[in-house]
């Protein structure tokens, strides 16, 4: 029996080709997007799985209010390790200081390479429960000790032992190995971890890192911790929150609040506003994921659609069974096995598309995913995935179709209800809603996305190239390599910065000046720069003067931008001064002389924050910034750049970013959205118009009597083109009438989020409807034409 | 006695009125018999042959098949009843165009249960009565119609049926092949098969024993 329900199900599916094409293609590529959504999801919300810890480990973040605002992050001062280890250890099982995450050159005979990774105390590796390969999980008890990631090690020592060797780092000190640890795996926190290094030796690196031991307002410091057995994050929070307000009276009146952040949220929900947690990532995953359901709906509805439409025709076979001695419920099984087929088909080639694919999917949306071949939850998933599809898309057919009176369907008097074609009309409006809504969505996040990338960002980003500056062999370095780079030939301007000209590093506050509110908590974005800043970056001075090697007393000179000048309230700002609020022990007042134009060195949907320029004294300098000699190309400027960079750093890795690149990655999130929404959308309209051909297919098929009959009676194929279409075009203009107010509801809010943001115009929802109609005729048009041309005669003859 | 008809009414209500249907038939049927019912287009024919095979309902009065009152037993029992002694021959054939000759004649067994060799042996048996063995790869679009309703009256009889119901058997065909599918029809009533047929023509009917005429939903 059931061998008979295959052979009619496999030949019902090659004799009507074109029919199964669309019913298992829509349904694939449904089923395709939602497997990759679903994997995409399962890779967002299982990030950092991979510490067995992770439900203990925590960060601990920092809420600091100035004047009214509130900012929240992981940096904290220092002195509050010790004042947890004094009084607070009870609540931890581990507390761990840390490093930011940077990188350094690492040296082993004649390798040299530069990676990224960590200082931290020694209990880091017992915390985050590392899996050491080679060596001791012990291996940052001596001070002198390294431990690399696997890859690092490989790099490195090649097939030689990496255990006990000595390696040359920043070509500075010499550490040696005493641990190899698996790789951290792409969807896990400190997945750039590839050294870790001890606390204590970083302490020693730089002499203000030993100053901050009690320096309770130097926020430049991370602390990992994880939270004993008997307690939890809230209660913990609870107990620390106010410790550094309580013991420090400088600092508390920016009304410090502590707390932590779990493993958990680190990914996925750390925005913050108002020292409030307020999600974050989570809300794409859940976006992704509405999306994902809608496309699979869209497809399921396809089928379902499609699957009674064409029921008529089964209805003869129903009739025939049925006299033969078939009872309903066998028919009903025989369906929904059909349906199961045919879902377990799609199965079979969306897995494909995904195999395929997700090679590409992974470069668009910045993943490492794998095919989860061998996981037993997610085969089990599909199999409960599959067979809710088929039933979802085979019961309403199924017991639609066992319901025929044999009497009925063989005598050729069934016709389907009046109502019957209604629920089928129903789901093609929600299709179209759904694909209409998806059009505007995709228009407005690529508006956006063209809008900030339009903004002025005040400097040329053209032709600039940035060279990190980490190593002490560039310690006082600076003037003899702008001579040389500028004498190469190869660079026009050259300067240096403590920050790259791509973000802020580091702010300021505690100056005082002339005219300044009482009460007045300044928040500066600070820069040490070198003289010729502005110059090499082509940034324009508006008010006053640029730093000059004339003037010896420019070393405690500064330049103000424009919006620190409206925001500090400057009238005439040349000339002030800005004074240390410090008065028992003050540093030297310092001289504005200039205001420079605003630029964007951070998110290009905010406006510019409030910053000062000032003369690097102490050779602070994090970047050289590099003006290439615009009359020859990138690649030779580039090429004698290394050339004189090797002669000076033989054993530093010559390392360049170009700058409008580092530019464009801020706009990688939102492109990434974008790129995927609109791939999306693409495979939404597409399986909405697959569904649509098919269902003018079988109304044109159902309506040939009737299309012969009125061209008998003398209508022109435009006659019963018309008649056609207009029925359909009328479910469309319904779905763009729901549509519009969703997504202008939806993208509204999402615009929100940005400062800088495109206005919402009508004629990009006249746009999306357009479009949706234009596509509608082409679809329908396709069948109603053939219909309307076909020869009466033929089709009055088969009755 | 195979079955037996009493007082037997149906009727559609239309726009207030009651239209019949079936007015009153009585009549039975022995086993061995070759009935024609005849009547003009509308008399109630092929309603009359669809309730007695239980493919349509009637709204009053008895029908026993059997000596089973198929008016008051459940539609299981019905479908039971009906499965194991009757057999239909359509006047369009109504073979699944999907299936080959062969799986169209399965088709019955299967809805009966019979063993896969058991299938095989039974197929293989009425291809060779109705001399079709070299056909039964064809789809039924490959064949002409006579030969479709030998199939179609194959499939009805391939399960050993004590009653055929035919509507219209030849209507669909030419002359020469409605000859064909009468003698087979003579045939098979000599070998003790009981035949209802509905027919338009004189000729055909006078193959039966005897003719059952109909006028508007009435026996005259």
């Amino acid at each position: 029996m059931l061998k008979n329900y295959l052979k009619i199900a496999w030949r019902n599916l090659t004799k009507h080709k074109a029919y199964t094409i669309i019913n298992v293609g829509g349904l694939a590529l449904g089923m395709a997007v939602a497997l990759i959504i679903g994997l995409w999801m399962q890779d967002e919300l299982t990030h950092n799985d991979y510490f067995s810890n992770k439900d203990t480990i925590a960060q601990i973040f920092q809420s600091q209010t100035f004047n009214g605002e509130t900012g929240t992050g992981p940096a904290i001062p220092r002195p509050l390790e010790k004042a947890f280890r004094d009084g607070y250890m009870d609540n931890f099982e581990h507390l761990v200081m840390a490093s930011w995450n940077n990188s350094q050159y690492l040296k082993y005979k004649e390798t040299s390479i530069s990676r990224t990774g960590n200082f931290m105390q020694r209990e880091a590796p017992e915390m985050l429960d590392l899996n050491i390969i080679k060596g001791e999980k012990d291996g940052l008890r001596e001070i002198n000790s390294i431990m690399l990631s696997a890859s690092t090690a490989n790099a490195l020592f090649g097939n030689e032992e990496p255990i006990g060797k000595v390696i040359k780092v920043n070509s500075q000190y010499d550490m040696m190995v005493t641990a190899i640890y698996e790789d951290i795996p792409f969807n896990a926190s400190f997945n750039d971890m590839h050294y870790l290094m001890p606390w204590d030796k970083y302490l020693t690196t730089a002499e203000w890192l030993k100053n901050a031991e009690d320096q309770w307002g130097n926020n430049s410091f991370q602390m990992f911790v994880q939270i004993a057995d008997n307690t939890t994050m809230e209660r913990v929070t609870s107990v620390i929150k106010d410790v550094k307000k309580d013991l420090n009276e400088d600092t508390a009146q920016f009304n410090p609040q502590l707390m932590l952040l779990p493993m958990d949220d680190w990914h996925l929900r750390n925005f913050f506003e108002n020292g409030k947690q307020v999600g974050g990532r989570i809300k794409y995953v859940w976006l992704f994921g509405i999306i994902g359901v809608f496309v699979l709906l869209l497809a399921c509805i396809n089928f379902m659609n499609l699957s009674t439409a064409r029921s008529e025709k089964r209805a003869k076979e129903v009739g025939i069974r049925k006299s033969i001695g078939s009872q309903r419920g066998q028919l009903i099984n025989q369906f929904l096995g059909e349906s199961f087929l045919v879902v377990l088909f799609a199965f079979l080639i969306a897995v494909l598309i995904v195999v395929i694919s997700l090679g590409g999917f992974n470069e668009l949306a910045r993943k490492e995913i794998d095919f989860p071949w061998t996981l037993p939850s997610f085969w089990s998933i599909s199999i409960l995935f599959i067979i809710a599809t088929a039933l979802l898309a085979g019961s309403y057919p199924a017991l639609y179709l066992s319901s025929f009176r044999p009497v009925d369907v063989l005598k050729g008097t069934f016709k389907a209800g009046k109502h019957s074609g209604l629920p089928r009309k129903i789901l093609v409006v929600l299709q179209f809603t759904v694909s209409v809504a998806f059009i505007i969505g995709t228009v407005i996040v690529m508006q956006q996305i063209n809008h900030a990338k339009n903004r002025p960002i005040g400097y040329d980003r053209e032709g600039l190239v940035q060279i990190p500056v980490m190593s002490q062999d560039f310690t006082g370095k600076y003037e003899l390599m702008r001579n040389e780079f500028i004498a190469s030939g190869a660079v026009v301007e050259m300067s240096s910065s403590s920050s790259p000209t791509t973000n802020i590093w580091s702010n300021r506050s505690g100056w005082t000046w002339e005219g300044k509110p009482e009460g007045f908590q300044e928040d500066l974005a600070y820069t040490e720069v070198s003289p010729e800043y502005a110059k090499s970056l082509n940034l324009k001075i508006v008010a006053g003067r640029d730093f000059s090697r004339e003037f010896p007393s420019d070393s405690n000179a500064v330049l103000l931008n424009e919006t620190a000048v409206k925001y500090m309230g400057l009238k005439d700002p040349v000339g002030k001064l800005l004074k240390d609020e410090d008065t028992e022990n003050p540093s030297e007042p310092l001289k504005i002389i200039g205001v420079v134009q605003d630029m964007i060195a951070q998110s290009p949907y905010e406006p510019v924050k409030q910053g000062m320029y000032t003369f690097d004294k102490y050779g602070n300098a994090s970047f050289y910034n590099l003006r290439l000699n615009p009359k020859q190309s990138a690649g030779q400027n580039l090429a004698v750049i290394e050339r004189v960079f090797k002669e000076h750093f033989p054993n530093i890795p010559f390392q360049y970013d170009f700058v409008d690149e580092e530019y464009g990655e801020k706009f990688a999130a939102e492109e990434r959205i974008g790129r995927l929404s609109g791939i999306f959308t693409a495979l939404a309209i597409l399986i909405s118009c697959l569904g649509l051909f098919g269902l003018t297919s079988f109304v044109a098929e159902q309506r040939t009597k009737e299309i012969g009959v009125r061209k008998v009676l003398g209508a022109t194929v435009f006659n019963v083109w018309n008649m056609l279409s207009k029925d359909f075009l009328k479910l469309v203009i319904i779905s763009c009438f729901i549509a519009v107010p969703i997504a202008y509801y939806v993208m509204n809010g999402w615009l929100q989020e940005y400062p800088y943001r495109v206005i919402l115009k009508w004629w990009i929802f006249a746009l999306a409807m357009l479009g949706a109609l234009f596509v509608t005729v082409v679809t329908v048009s396709f069948q109603a034409i053939r219909a309307a041309k076909a020869n009466p005669v033929k089709s009055l003859r088969t009755e | 006695m195979l079955l037996q008809l009493h007082n037997i009414f149906k009727w559609v209500n239309s726009g207030g009125q009651r239209i019949f249907l079936l007015k009153d038939i009585n009549f039975e049927v022995r086993e061995g018999e070759f009935i024609s019912i005849m009547g003009p287009s509308g008399s109630g024919k092929s309603t009359l042959l669809n309730v007695i095979g239980m493919l349509d309902g009637f709204d009053e009065g008895e029908y026993q098949f059997l000596d089973e009152p198929v008016h008051s037993i459940k539609e299981k029992h019905r479908a039971n009843l009906y499965k194991e002694y009757i057999g239909f021959v359509f006047q369009s054939y109504h073979l699944l165009d999907e299936l080959t000759v062969k799986e169209n004649l399965e088709m019955p067994l299967l809805y009966k249960k019979y063993k896969g060799a058991e299938r095989k042996a039974m197929v293989a048996d009425m291809l060779d009565r109705f001399n079709i063995v070299g056909k039964k790869d064809l789809f039924p679009a490959q064949l002409s119609g006579g030969q479709q309703q030998l199939v179609g009256i194959a499939r009805a009889l391939i399960s050993n049926p004590k009653l055929i119901l035919a509507d219209e058997p030849t209507g669909n065909l030419n002359s020469k092949q409605g000859e064909e599918i009468m003698q087979l029809f003579k045939q098979l009533n000599d070998e003790g098969v009981t035949i209802i047929q509905v027919t338009h023509s004189e000729k055909n009917a006078a193959y039966g024993s005897r003719i059952i005429n109909l006028l508007d939903g009435r026996m005259i």
